[in-house]
């Protein structure tokens, strides 16, 4: 089965080492994501993401961790496919590049960047047909 | 947080057949199997079970026109998709943009402690 995927990247102004940390540690997980994560930065360490109070639970394992390079983990709600996310970390200027894919979306054969893309920039991304489904996007997005 | 994406809708519109079906109803307003297969390489029954996909999905909707039935695409639906999927990458978005900043600040913490430990 063909999996769909979200990738992203963006320059950060700080050391690999630094922007390592904030992906991979749980204190720095909780500003940037969940309202509690508590999970021992280690390959094979499975712990949780927490949303309020509990209302919203995850389970996280930590499948690759490579300071300060690498950082990849499986995270889900219960009785959801466990989405896989991969943090590649690339020294570039006086900063870093920091990618991001999120992989298992789904399923569905689909590519959730892809319609994004075309939702947003009119990018002919799958043939022809495209483009005109993205003016349809934009004015549907535009009107609501 | 994961946003709740409608599975049906996903894999509906996750075919490329299907969203070129889309893209022609779209364009033209609305079409029969048999219109659509003669713009498409596949046959009129292969378009007709794709727009059977795409109605229990609630993308299209049907209206007897003849012997025929006519299909036009349900927008609020085909909204409602768009927004779900962006809605995914929109936090995602967000949540790089925390990590930027924090890292940022925690680095800048750093280099003021260095520039004062050379001082």
């Amino acid at each position: 089965m063909e999996y769909g995927s979200i990738e992203r990247e963006i320059y950060v102004e700080a050391a690999p080492e630094v922007v390592f940390e904030v992906v991979s540690r749980p204190e720095h997980i909780a500003q940037w994501w969940s309202d509690e994560a508590s999970f021992e930065p280690a390959p094979g360490a499975v712990g949780e993401l927490v949303w309020g109070e509990r209302e919203h639970v995850a389970a996280i394992e930590v499948v690759k961790a490579e300071p300060p390079r690498l950082f990849a983990f499986r995270w889900g709600h219960i009785g959801e496919d466990p989405l896989l996310v991969t943090f590649e970390l690339t020294p570039s200027g006086t900063g870093t590049t920091l990618r991001l894919t999120e992989t298992g979306f789904r399923e569905m054969g689909w590519e959730a960047a892809k319609l994004e893309e075309m939702y947003r920039d009119h990018v002919s991304g799958w043939d022809h047909y495209v483009p005109r489904l993205g003016e349809y996007v934009t004015r549907l997005v535009s009107a609501s | 947080m994961s946003a709740a994406v409608d599975d049906e809708l996903w894999s509906a519109i996750g075919d490329p057949t299907r969203r070129r079906l889309l893209d022609l109803l779209l364009a033209d307003g609305s079409g029969t199997a048999t219109g659509l297969s003669e713009r498409l390489p596949v046959t009129r029954q292969a378009v007709a079970k794709h727009l059977a996909v795409l109605g229990r999905a609630g993308l299209v909707r049907a209206m007897p026109a003849g012997r025929e039935r006519r299909y036009r695409v349900d927008e609020e639906q085909l909204a409602r998709a768009i927004a779900q999927l962006s809605a995914v990458g929109a936090a995602w978005d967000a949540r790089l943009r925390r990590i930027k900043r924090i890292a940022e600040a925690i680095q800048q913490e750093r280099d003021q402690h260095r520039d004062r430990e050379t001082q």
